[in-house]
Formats: C-alpha cells, sequence, structure tokens
C-alpha cells in the first residue's frame, strides 16, 4: 500500500504540475507584485519607487476616480437585475412547453456569442444619432428618442440596453435550472390549489434560487469590469465622461498615462469591492437561498 | 415548470416571436447594410432591404480597406485570430485534463488544500493580473510578439479544473481500479479510460476556449503592437473613422465576417454548448 | 494505421503552429543585409504620400538603410504602449503637443548630441519652429511638417456685402463689425450665414486668450489661465455667443457637414471668416476648387498694438523612442527628411510651409497655397504661441475645453469658469512638481 500512495503522490504532481506553474507565475506572483505596485510609482520605465500610501490618497481625492466608479456602480445595479429578470423571464416562458423550444433558445442566445467589438460596432451603428435604426423605429411609434451615446444622460443606459440584448447565456443556464426542478413540488402546489403566481414564487423561484445566486454573482463580477464594449463605443467616456468606467480608467491609467502604481492601486480596489460584494451575495444566499437535498 | 403559466399557447408564441424579432433584427440590420452601397445606408427613413446585393463589399473589406485609411489586411487578421485559436484550444485541453486529472482520481497530501486554492483564484479580476503580467512579458521580451496570447493556456486554468474535476468525478472508480490492476500507469489510466470518456467534456472546454479567444479584445490589445499582427477583433476597429464619415457598409461587412465563423460553429454544436454553460451554472 | 497517421500529422501541423506562434516577431524583417528601421507615422491620404515620397527617396539614395514606413492610428498611445512593452519602433511621427509629456515620462530619446554631430542647430530653423522641439533645455525631436494658422476670409462674401474683398479685418473691433455685416438670418430669424464663429472649427479653445495677450502657465509652476488678458479674450468668445444667440447658433452648427467635404462650412459659405491653418488651402482646393479667398493674420485687440500678427504654431515632429533599436540609423532618416531637399518635398506634398530658415525660390514660386508667405511670415515673428509645455497638457487641455463650453453655453461667466480651471490645474501641477522634486532627489 505504501508504494501506492507514493506512486500515486508523485503522479498527482506530475499531472497537477503544469498548474503549479500556471497558478504561481500567472496568478499569485501578479497578485502580490500588483499589491507592492499599488505602494509604487512605478512607470515601467523607469524603476518602481515605493511611497506608501500616496495612491490611496491620490485616487481618494481624484474626482474622475469617483466619477469613474460611480458610472460603473450604477451601471451594474442596472443592468444585472434588469439582465436576470429578462433572462429569467424568457427562461420561464421557454419551459412552459412551448413547441419549436430550441430553436427559439437557439435565437436568444445567439447575440450572446458575438464577438464584443462586433457587438459594439453594430449597436453603434443603431444608435447613431443621425442614421441609426433605433430612433427612427422609435419615431415611428411616436415617442421621440434622445440622441443616446451622444448625450450625457443616455449613454449609459443604451449601454445597459445593449447588456440586455446578451442575456442568452444566463437565460439558458436559468432555463437548466428550471428544468431540475421536480415535478412533484408542483403537483403538490396544485392540489394546495395554488395560482400560476403562487407556485412561481414558493416552489418555482426558491428551487433555482442557487442559479439566480450563481447568475447573480457572475453578473456583478462581469459587470464591474465593463471595458471592451465602452472602449470602443464610447472613446474617453464621451460625451462628458458619462460613459467613463472604472476598468476604463484602469486601463489610461496603466497604458496611456504611465502610472502603473496608481492603476495597480484601482485594481485592488476593485479586486476588494468584487469580493466584499461576494460576500454579501452569500450573505444574503444564507437567507434566502434554498438549497434542496440532492436525491 | 410544464405547468401552464397565465399565458395561452398562441400568446405564448405572440409574445417569444416578438421577443425574437427583436433579438434577430440587429444580426438581420448587419447584414442589411452589409449588402448596400455606401449611399443607402444613410437614407432616412432607411431602407430594410438594400436595392440590390452589393457582396462586393465583402470583397472590398477584405482587400481594399476603406479609402481613407487604405489596404486593412483583414485575411491576415483572420489567419492570426485562427493560429492563436488553435494553439490555444490545444494547450487549454491538454494543460486542464492533465491537471484535472490529478486532482480528481489521484490522492495525495494537500490536494485539497490545493485545489481550495484553486478555486478561490476564479474571483481574482483580470485588472488585478494585468499590469504584473505585462511587465513580466516585457522582461522577457514577449511583448509584441504572440507569445503572451497563448502560452499561457498551456499552464491551466482555474475554471477549466474546476470543471474537468467536476467531471471526472463522475467516472466510476471500478474502471480506472481494473486498468490499475492489469498493470497500466497512471498516465495509461489517464489516456486509454479516462480521456475517451470525457469528450463532451473536453469539447466544452474546447469550444469556450476557442469562443474566447476569438473574441478576446483586451489581450491583443496590451499585447500586440505591429498592426500586421493583429486579430480580427483589434483589426475591425480599423473601419471606424475617427473624424466621421465611417463607411458603415464596410464596417457591417467586416462585423459579419468576424460574426458569421461563430454562428456557423455554433449550428453545428449546439448542444455541446448547451450543455457546458448548462454545466458551469449547475454548481453554484 | 489511419489513427497513427493522422496523429502524426495532427502533431506536425501542431509543431508548425507552435513554431510560428512563438517565432513570430513585430518589426520589418531584414533579409536582404540592409539595416530595417520601423517608422510609425499617423498620416493617410495625400499627407501619407508626402511622406512616402520622401521615404522612398531616402531608400533609393543609399543601401545600407531601409525605412519601413507604417501608417498607424493613435500613433500617440501606441507609442507609450509600445515603448512600455520594450517593443517601439526606431521612428515616430508625433504631434509637438505631445513632447513635453512623453519626455517627462522618459520616453523619447534627447537628440542633442546628435544634432551636435551633424552640425544642426538652432540657426538652421526658423525659431519658433526649433524650440517647439525643445522641453527643460533638451532637443527631443526634431520637425518634420510646421503649421502657422491665419484668418481666412471669403471674398465673394465680402463684395456681396460692400467689402473690400482685399481687405480683410485687422482688428478685433474691426471683425466684429465685419462679422455683423456678413450674418444673414432668414424670415424666420434663424442664421444662415455667419460672419465669424469662434467655434468653428473650434479646435483650439484653448488659445482665444492668446490672441489679447495672455498666456495658459509661466513656464514653471503657476497657471495663468484666469489672467485678466485671458479673461478678456474669453469675454470676447462669450459676446459672440450673447449676441447671434446660443440656440441659434446650436441650430445653425448642427447643419455643418463633415469638414473634409464640401459641405464644410467655411467652404459653402455658411461662415464667411475663419481661423485656420495653412492646411486649409489644400481643402480649398479639393473640395471647393474656384472658392474665391484670402488669408492674413489673425487680429489683434486695438488697443494693443504690439499684439499684431500674434499667430498660434504647431508642428508634427519626428522622435527616437527610448529603446529603439537602430538610433544612429533612426537619426540618419530624420535628418535626411530635415534637409532642405527633404523638407520641400515633404512640405510641398503637404501644402505647408517648411520650418527652416532657407527656402528655395522654387518652393515659394510652385507653392500651390497662394498664401504661403503669410504663414511663414507669421511663423517668423517673435509672437508666435503654442500649446503650454507643461506634461499634464492633456489633462489641461480637457479643463479648458470643459470650461469652453460651460462659457460658450452661457453656464458660467468667463472669469468663474476660468477661475476653476486654475485652481483645478494647479493643484495637479503643485503635485506634479512635488513628486518630481521626490524623484530627483532619490535616483
Amino acid at each position: 500500500m505504501r508504494g501506492l500512495r507514493r506512486r500515486e503522490l508523485w503522479a498527482g504532481l506530475a499531472f497537477v504540475s503544469p498548474w503549479v506553474v500556471g497558478l504561481g507565475v500567472f496568478l499569485i506572483y501578479p497578485i502580490v507584485a500588483s499589491l507592492y505596485y499599488s505602494f509604487c510609482d512605478y512607470s515601467v520605465l523607469e524603476r518602481a519607487r515605493p511611497i506608501g500610501l500616496a495612491n490611496y490618497i491620490d485616487l481618494a481625492k481624484d474626482s474622475v476616480f469617483w466619477k469613474s466608479l460611480f458610472n460603473t456602480l450604477f451601471y451594474a445595479a442596472l443592468a444585472v437585475p434588469l439582465g436576470l429578470g429578462l433572462a429569467l423571464a424568457l427562461a420561464l416562458l421557454l419551459n412552459s412547453g412551448v413547441r419549436g423550444l430550441t430553436v427559439y433558445r437557439t435565437i436568444f442566445f445567439l447575440p450572446a456569442l458575438m464577438p464584443m467589438v462586433a457587438l459594439a460596432v453594430l449597436w453603434l451603428w443603431i444608435f447613431n444619432g443621425e442614421y441609426g435604426v433605433l430612433n427612427v423605429a422609435l419615431a415611428r411609434l411616436g415617442i421621440h428618442a434622445p440622441a443616446w451615446l451622444t448625450d450625457p444622460a443616455w449613454s449609459k443606459p443604451a449601454l445597459v440596453l445593449l447588456s440586455m440584448w446578451g442575456v442568452g447565456q444566463a437565460m439558458v443556464i436559468f432555463l437548466a435550472g428550471l428544468q431540475d426542478v421536480p415535478e412533484h413540488l408542483y403537483e403538490a402546489a396544485d392540489l394546495d390549489g395554488a395560482s400560476w403566481w403562487d407556485k412561481i414564487r414558493h416552489v418555482t423561484l426558491p428551487m433555482i434560487s442557487p442559479v439566480i445566486l450563481f447568475n447573480g454573482i457572475m453578473g456583478i463580477i462581469g459587470s464591474l469590469q465593463f471595458f471592451a464594449i465602452p472602449y470602443i463605443m464610447t472613446p474617453n467616456g464621451q460625451p462628458a465622461r458619462s460613459a467613463y468606467f472604472y476598468a476604463m480608467y484602469l486601463y489610461d491609467n496603466a497604458f496611456l498615462y504611465l502610472r502603473m502604481g496608481y492603476a495597480s492601486a484601482m485594481a485592488w480596489i476593485l479586486f476588494i469591492l468584487i469580493f466584499c460584494l461576494t460576500l454579501v451575495s452569500l450573505r444574503l444566499a444564507a437567507r434566502y437561498v434554498h438549497y434542496e437535498a440532492a436525491p | 415548470m410544464r405547468a401552464k403559466g397565465p399565458l395561452s399557447h398562441t400568446a405564448l408564441h405572440m409574445i417569444l416571436l416578438g421577443g425574437s424579432f427583436l433579438f434577430l433584427f440587429p444580426l438581420f440590420w448587419m447584414l442589411s447594410t452589409s449588402l448596400k452601397p455606401i449611399e443607402e445606408t444613410m437614407l432616412t427613413p432607411p431602407q430594410w432591404i438594400p436595392s440590390a446585393l452589393h457582396f462586393d463589399n465583402y470583397l472590398k473589406a477584405v482587400t481594399h480597406g476603406s479609402e481613407i485609411l487604405g489596404y486593412i489586411p483583414f485575411l491576415e487578421y483572420g489567419k492570426n485570430t485562427l493560429l492563436l485559436c488553435a494553439l490555444g484550444v490545444v494547450g487549454t485541453v491538454i494543460s486542464n485534463a492533465l491537471i484535472a486529472y490529478g486532482f480528481a482520481r489521484l490522492r495525495w497530501p494537500g490536494r485539497n488544500i490545493f485545489f481550495g486554492i484553486t478555486l478561490a483564484t476564479m474571483m481574482i479580476p483580470f485588472p488585478v493580473l494585468m499590469v504584473p503580467m505585462f511587465v513580466l512579458f516585457r522582461e522577457l521580451g514577449w511583448v509584441g510578439t504572440f507569445r503572451p496570447l497563448w502560452i499561457p493556456a498551456w499552464f491551466g486554468s482555474a475554471f477549466n479544473i474546476f470543471l474537468l474535476r467536476q467531471f471526472f468525478l463522475t467516472i466510476p472508480r471500478e474502471l480506472s481500479d481494473a486498468a490499475v490492476v492489469d498493470g497500466c500507469s497512471e498516465f495509461q489510466v489517464f489516456r486509454h479510460v479516462i480521456l475517451p470518456l470525457s469528450r463532451p467534456a473536453l469539447s466544452v472546454v474546447a469550444l469556450f476556449y476557442f469562443l474566447f479567444t476569438w473574441n478576446d479584445f483586451l489581450g491583443p490589445l496590451i499585447y500586440l503592437t505591429d498592426q500586421r499582427m493583429f486579430t480580427l477583433s483589434l483589426g475591425l476597429q480599423f473601419y471606424q473613422s475617427q473624424h466621421g464619415g465611417t463607411e458603415w457598409h464596410l464596417l457591417m461587412a467586416a462585423a459579419t465576417i468576424v460574426v458569421l465563423p461563430i454562428i456557423v460553429l455554433f449550428f453545428f454544436t449546439q448542444r455541446t454548448f448547451i450543455q457546458g454553460i448548462a454545466l458551469t451554472g449547475m454548481k453554484g | 494505421m489511419l489513427n497513427r497517421a493522422l496523429r502524426i500529422v495532427g502533431l506536425v501541423l501542431l509543431a508548425a503552429l507552435m513554431y510560428v506562434g512563438f517565432t513570430r516577431q513585430p518589426g520589418p524583417a531584414a533579409e536582404d543585409g540592409k539595416i530595417h528601421i520601423s517608422y510609425w507615422e499617423k498620416w493617410t491620404g495625400f499627407e501619407g504620400e508626402a511622406m512616402r515620397a520622401v521615404v522612398e527617396e531616402f531608400n533609393r539614395r543609399q543601401d545600407r538603410i531601409h525605412v519601413d514606413m507604417l501608417t498607424i492610428s493613435q500613433v500617440d498611445n501606441k507609442l507609450l504602449l509600445s515603448t512600455a512593452g520594450g517593443v517601439p519602433p526606431d521612428v515616430v511621427g508625433l504631434w509637438n503637443s505631445n513632447l513635453s509629456s512623453f519626455a517627462d515620462k522618459k520616453v523619447l530619446l534627447p537628440l542633442d548630441d546628435y544634432l551636435e554631430r551633424a552640425g544642426i542647430s538652432r540657426e538652421d530653423y526658423i525659431p519658433a519652429y526649433y524650440d517647439l522641439c525643445e522641453y527643460e533645455g533638451v532637443m527631443y525631436a526634431l520637425p518634420s511638417a510646421p503649421a502657422s494658422h491665419g484668418l481666412h476670409w471669403n471674398k465673394r462674401l465680402f463684395r456681396e456685402t460692400g467689402l473690400d474683398p482685399e481687405r480683410p479685418p485687422r482688428t478685433m473691433e474691426e471683425l466684429d463689425a465685419y462679422s455683423e455685416r456678413l450674418t444673414k438670418r432668414d424670415e424666420s430669424g434663424h442664421l444662415i450665414l455667419m460672419g465669424f464663429l469662434p467655434t468653428e472649427p473650434g479646435w483650439w479653445n484653448w488659445a482665444w486668450g492668446c490672441y489679447f495677450g495672455g498666456r495658459l502657465w509661466n513656464g514653471e509652476d503657476t497657471i495663468t489661465i484666469d489672467s485678466p488678458a485671458n479673461v478678456r479674450g474669453y469675454e470676447w468668445v462669450e459676446s459672440y455667443a450673447e449676441r447671434y444667440g446660443v440656440t441659434s447658433l446650436q441650430l445653425f452648427q448642427s447643419g455643418f457637414g463633415n469638414f473634409s467635404s464640401p459641405q464644410n462650412a467655411f467652404l459653402s459659405g455658411k461662415v464667411a471668416m475663419v481661423l485656420q491653418g495653412v492646411w486649409m488651402s489644400n481643402f480649398i482646393d479639393k473640395y471647393a476648387p474656384g472658392m474665391e479667398w484670402g488669408a492674413a493674420p489673425f487680429p489683434y485687440p486695438a488697443d494693443s498694438p504690439e499684439l499684431a500678427e500674434v499667430a498660434s504654431v504647431e508642428a508634427d515632429v519626428l522622435c527616437i523612442p527610448v529603446g529603439a533599436r537602430h538610433r544612429e540609423e533612426a537619426f540618419e532618416f530624420i535628418r535626411f527628411v530635415n534637409s532642405q531637399e527633404g523638407m520641400e518635398l515633404l512640405c510641398m506634398g503637404q501644402g505647408k510651409h517648411t520650418p527652416l530658415a532657407e527656402v528655395s525660390e522654387e518652393f515659394l514660386a510652385e507653392h500651390p497655397n497662394p498664401y504661403i508667405e503669410v504663414f511663414i511670415d507669421v511663423a517668423k515673428r517673435s509672437r508666435t504661441f503654442s500649446n503650454p509645455k507643461t506634461p499634464l497638457w492633456s489633462e489641461y487641455l480637457s479643463e479648458m475645453n470643459a470650461a469652453f463650453d460651460e462659457i460658450w453655453l452661457g453656464e458660467a461667466s468667463a472669469e468663474e469658469a476660468l477661475g476653476r480651471v486654475r485652481a483645478r490645474v494647479q493643484q495637479k501641477l503643485d503635485r506634479h512638481l512635488e513628486q518630481k522634486a521626490l524623484r530627483e532627489e532619490r535616483p
């Protein structure tokens, strides 16, 4: 037995060895290094100079930092709940035994596959103030639409609208979760004379609450790192920095102003923010999420 | 929930059809714009269907680029993107399968702690890693080359390790035990027992990574400095003009070229895709 | 058997891909024994063609060095990224406004040694352009294509309004009066023609105070944007918004077409007088051939005749990034561009004047811009100004643009808006000087 154990140990380490490099070099080292850089003045062309908490203090005084943070939180606060809601609604619709499920599912999922750049330029075209299809359609309906991407008040809502288009992925996850809900629970509810709304509230939602939690956390983490789409659609956060997001300011600080220490401080603040939000979500989960014992 | 909601089947279909229209319309509009001559793209009210199908827009986009910017080597970009996808997919499948096997099918001290750490790293946002990795690659002299965009894939990723490990755990012990009794080394068990049974999961990993690389923007943005080595997502930007006067028909044609392979791929691998996504959501 | 064969093919293919993926390097290939240097430039269209002609001439004349010119969009951003990554080009074409911040970040190679060895000095140039390339006493670039600005006016519109088409306004007061006379409205009161519009083209909204004698920075530690002269300049701008009505003007401006098209505001006769650069003649020739126009130095306030012929100058410049692999060769190319021959070839093709002190008769005679001498003359004056050489320029600029919007839209008075800019930029400047001092004491 000893020999077998030995063998498994060596084999285990051998199999896992690429990950030792992957974890150590591409994860652990960067985390530690970025923490160090966040306490330095570092332009990458000169050596890093430790300056204590100066970066963090400057961030606290930096109005652009706060603006980008506000923009990002605003976007997340809209995009995540609305996205989840839409994804869930679509999943519920698809799950009610309608014919052509696979076709509809494909249609709703397709946009989520698109490369972000293609998506961004397409919607730039659709949101265009002069020739954009969206405003024309809205005008037909008698709605005088704003100039979306050139109006500071509407640039973020436009991006939220855009993210709605990509809920296909969350929808598929919801669908899978819905299909796992045991039938007998619904039958029991029917016997109790529950209406469809009651069934949703008391059977469906609790049963898929782990999925809601998962999609929610993923959604939060994703939306806080929103970068490629605004980089192309609203470069520099125009108009008037209304669409200047956290990850964009971080990128600009690192590669445009060559203030890598400052950017690293921003990165760590983001990390802590995500960590806290995840903890909060898990806390809420403990209260609301219901895990059915495995059958 | 097979139980019927408050909606009749017809109402349901109406809503779903309406939704489908809304979801598909942008793609249709992209295609339609790509087939128009430039004058028609700027008509108000917009013309829904092009008067004639200008497939030559595609040729123009790929060979001539724009009049303002000159030649955009879009096909070259396609080749670069495919290169990175191929190398990345192979690397990610091989490395993650090996690593996940080490976690799932072998027992060794410290394994669980190590796995726990692996799980924890899934929460790390990319910006935290971005600057030090850039510095690391700069010191190695890898900035400007393709290397940072595919070599890291050969060293595993927490998410894929997790996914494959879950899958490997579901394979019955008896099969691997029998092979061991027959005198197989661990690697042979891996290769001849586990791998063949894991095709669905491995396909998911491969597919997802292909999609990720094809769509990747930030990576090429940071690491590629020579325009001739750009990928499709970077190259697409060139069709945008900075001083107004974007040639929308060419931009949409180029965008369609970038999107089409993915859609085609999806149609052939739908089931794997959907399964894979469902898998990711399964364990909270 | 087939399986085996497939596997081998697969492995070979993989090996080949890995080889390509590993060995592909950025930058030009060097198979023919020459030293290849990479040159990143921003120009497209005819301006790019003009430079390509110079590059080809250089490549043709000697066979030691071959210059590979690449047109790069957002060349300044890309330069930062590639220098940070350790793979910069050998020569890069930037804007003079980039120099202070790039030099400060140590992205560019100081060129003083090269200049001395080549025997190039300030006397060889129109001083204003040579000075643009210098930061804190060190030269970081040489000019490629210079530009000065002046007032352009539409002679036909002058004639139709009864003004002498050969006599442009000389003072600000005359400019205002001419503008009143030229401006036309239709029956419903909408503007159809503006005499002068400060927001067209709106590229130098930071500069208005300078025409009144103001400066943005004292060169060291004080931001001076709210000095009386500057305030006076922006109050003058404000007067246009007030007199003609902001909403009226916005409506009018929304009908302007693309700059590079016949629907350009000035080219289509919607605005009779504009502040523009030496390149304007190219656009006129291309999009409004046959237009009767004139160019002259921009007006000055009547009570300050010492400000006559004040002009703004700028230039495209050539630099060598830190980390460039072929510095000597890079400088040889830059030197060729700056020779009288190279420069005249380039500037003739771009429709600009040259930054050199000496210019040939043929250049002046054959130049497509009939008013080229106006632009040369104002550049030679000692009253030129350009954007302040502070590394904080891009932040300063965005503050100025935001303030200009506030002033123009009537949301704040000139004094308030400029005061705010001063406070904010001063704070950044103080911080920057602090950190610089710290950096200098520990190397």
